[in-house]
């Protein structure tokens, strides 16, 4: 117990490195294999019978096939393609609405800003997954990723707003000083937020595809031909118990994905960008 | 209280969705006015599917959920302080952080179906997945059955809340380690023991309480999925069916109750921190 929570000794940044370098290659790699997905693919997305039903793993279908004959690689490969776009668009709504309108509401007027807090921070009290759900209701399927970046945005946008300090050393000089407002959220989106920004990116990637594929998973994100992993692993729901591949490479995949994401995000869970 | 008003309102605005006349602007505010005189007298409308009063068809449905969430809550203390607490010191903080990526990508949906496979091929258990709604077990059964069947969600949503409960602990844990005053109470004379258990302790403690929101959020997010996947007939469940069929009123009610334990829970939490080391401030 000694000394327990006591700052360990900095051993570690390189570990820190390789692993945040590992996650950058793998979300590298996958960007090449989503790019290349139709090439790569043995069978065109949903094409039934490309070989026997429930085959498992063999030479011919490395991944085995599904209920309805589909090649499991093909159909992993086309599911990624559609996880990651739709997840990167999703991802790019969260830090816009999320992270950056947040640390542009923390600088604005304080009776202002407190109340956009207040009205957002009611959203961040609903769990992400059921906001997004709801938004998809609310619209479209064909919504799911716009859904899934704006349910990720209000925890987003009230971690940012927290994290910036109206209160800091520059900000109080700024003041004294007669630097504007506008000007000090200038200084601080170019520097705070450029530096912090390829992690934000990275964990609003890993959340959002999280929030996505549970979606999908509960039937109300992408829609077929174009299914994404989520969807994948439903239809495996009834199939998985006798036959694990249907399953098990498609959620490889994404767990792949994710972890990848939340490599090249750091280490560090202990801050919240 | 503020966001539990906020939380009220949201609910009149998707409640006001089902209203057929509320089309336009002028109609629709009007549409939310009237949902929120009707919430004042504790009318929430009824569901679009079974004609029935939403608060009764969902008084139905509540204690399941209740109980889940409270027994994973359950799991999720007893399997995530230790590793929390494990985790969040000094030695293994660094070389515990790449595992706690690995287990923290895996999708909720993802861990409870390879537990239920697990399950199944490994302890030969029953499992659920497949099961009609209506042959749902209790969660706090008598049969050696029920309690295999009720087993698997109350593992999914403990360990989903378990790892909110590790990383609120190791986010607190690496707050600690970084005060100023550990220097200052060791110039004093106290031991690095006394400085741990007088100070440190109370703060890791309370910095759990100020994330019991997120906790929270992460418990009812796995429970949502949970009775998915092992068809469990909760409120979730029926959430989930509200919104595929577009009873808004059902939808709304559902999302205001779990809004509302999210904020009351997240209060409660910041209190008892706010009591414990001063950490974070009521509102």
């Amino acid at each position: 117990m000694s000394a327990a929570f006591e700052a360990p000794s900095q051993a570690a940044p390189l570990l820190r490195l390789i692993l945040r370098a590992i996650g950058w290659c793998g979300l590298g790699l996958i960007a090449v294999a989503v790019a290349l997905s139709d090439f790569l693919a043995h069978a065109p997305a949903g094409a039934t019978g490309a070989g026997p039903m429930l085959d498992a793993p063999s030479s011919a279908h490395p991944f085995g096939t599904d209920l309805l004959g589909r090649d499991l690689l093909s159909e992993t490969l086309h599911g990624l393609s559609v996880t990651v776009s739709h997840a990167l668009l999703g991802a790019v709504i969260a830090i816009v609405l999320g992270g950056l309108f947040g640390a542009v509401a923390a600088r604005l007027s304080r009776p202002l800003g407190l109340t956009l807090r207040a009205v957002i921070g009611v959203f961040a009290a609903i769990p992400a997954l059921l906001l997004g759900i709801l938004l998809i209701g609310l619209t479209a399927r064909f919504y799911a990723p716009l859904a899934a970046g704006l349910a990720a945005a209000p925890l987003a946008f009230v971690r940012a707003f927290d994290r910036v300090d109206t209160k800091s050393t520059h900000a109080e000089y700024a003041r004294a000083t007669g630097i504007s407002a506008t000007t000090l959220l200038r200084r601080d989106l170019t520097y705070e937020f450029r530096d912090t920004l390829a992690t934000v990116a990275a964990r609003a990637l890993a959340a959002v595809t999280i929030i996505l594929s549970t979606v999908s998973f509960l039937g109300f994100g992408a829609t077929p031909p174009a299914r994404d992993l989520g969807l994948m692993i439903a239809a495996a729901k009834t199939s998985y118990l006798h036959a694990w591949w249907t399953a098990a490479f498609p959620a490889i995949a994404l767990l792949i994905l994710i972890l990848c994401a939340r490599l090249a995000a750091g280490l560090d869970e202990s801050e919240r960008p | 209280m503020l966001g539990l008003l906020g939380a009220v309102v949201v609910t009149a605005v998707i409640s006001a969705i089902a209203l057929p006349y509320a089309h336009g602007l002028a109609a629709f505010l009007t549409a939310v006015g009237a949902r929120l005189l009707s919430f004042a007298r504790l009318n929430f409308g009824t569901s679009a599917i079974s004609g029935l009063p939403a608060m009764d068809e969902l008084g139905q449905r509540i204690p399941a959920t209740l109980a889940l969430v409270l027994a994973g809550t359950g799991v999720a203390l007893i399997v995530g302080v230790p590793l929390g607490l494990l985790f969040g010191a000094g030695p293994l903080r660094r070389s515990a952080a790449p595992l706690m990526q690995i287990v923290a990508a895996a999708p909720v949906f993802c861990a409870g179906l390879a537990l239920a496979y697990g399950a199944a091929h490994l302890l030969h258990w029953p499992v659920s997945i497949n099961l009609p709604v209506t042959n749902a077990a209790p969660i706090f059964a008598s049969n050696v059955r029920d309690l295999q069947l009720a087993a698997l969600p109350v593992l999914m949503v403990g360990l989903a809340g378990a790892a909110a409960v590790q990383l609120a602990l190791r986010r607190a844990a690496a707050d600690s380690a970084h005060q100023s005053y550990r220097t200052g109470l060791k110039r004093m004379g106290l031991s690095a023991l006394e400085i741990e258990w007088i100070y440190a302790v109370p703060q890791v403690i309370a910095g759990l309480l100020s994330s019991a929101g997120e906790i929270m959020l992460a418990l009812l997010s796995a429970t949502v999925v949970a009775e998915w996947v092992f068809h469990r007939p909760g409120a979730a469940d029926l959430f989930v069916r509200a919104v595929a069929l577009e009873d808004w009123n059902m939808a709304a009610l559902i999302l205001f109750i779990f809004a509302a334990l999210t904020l009351v829970i997240d209060f409660l939490g910041r209190i008892g921190a706010y009591a414990l080391a001063n950490e974070g401030t009521p509102s």
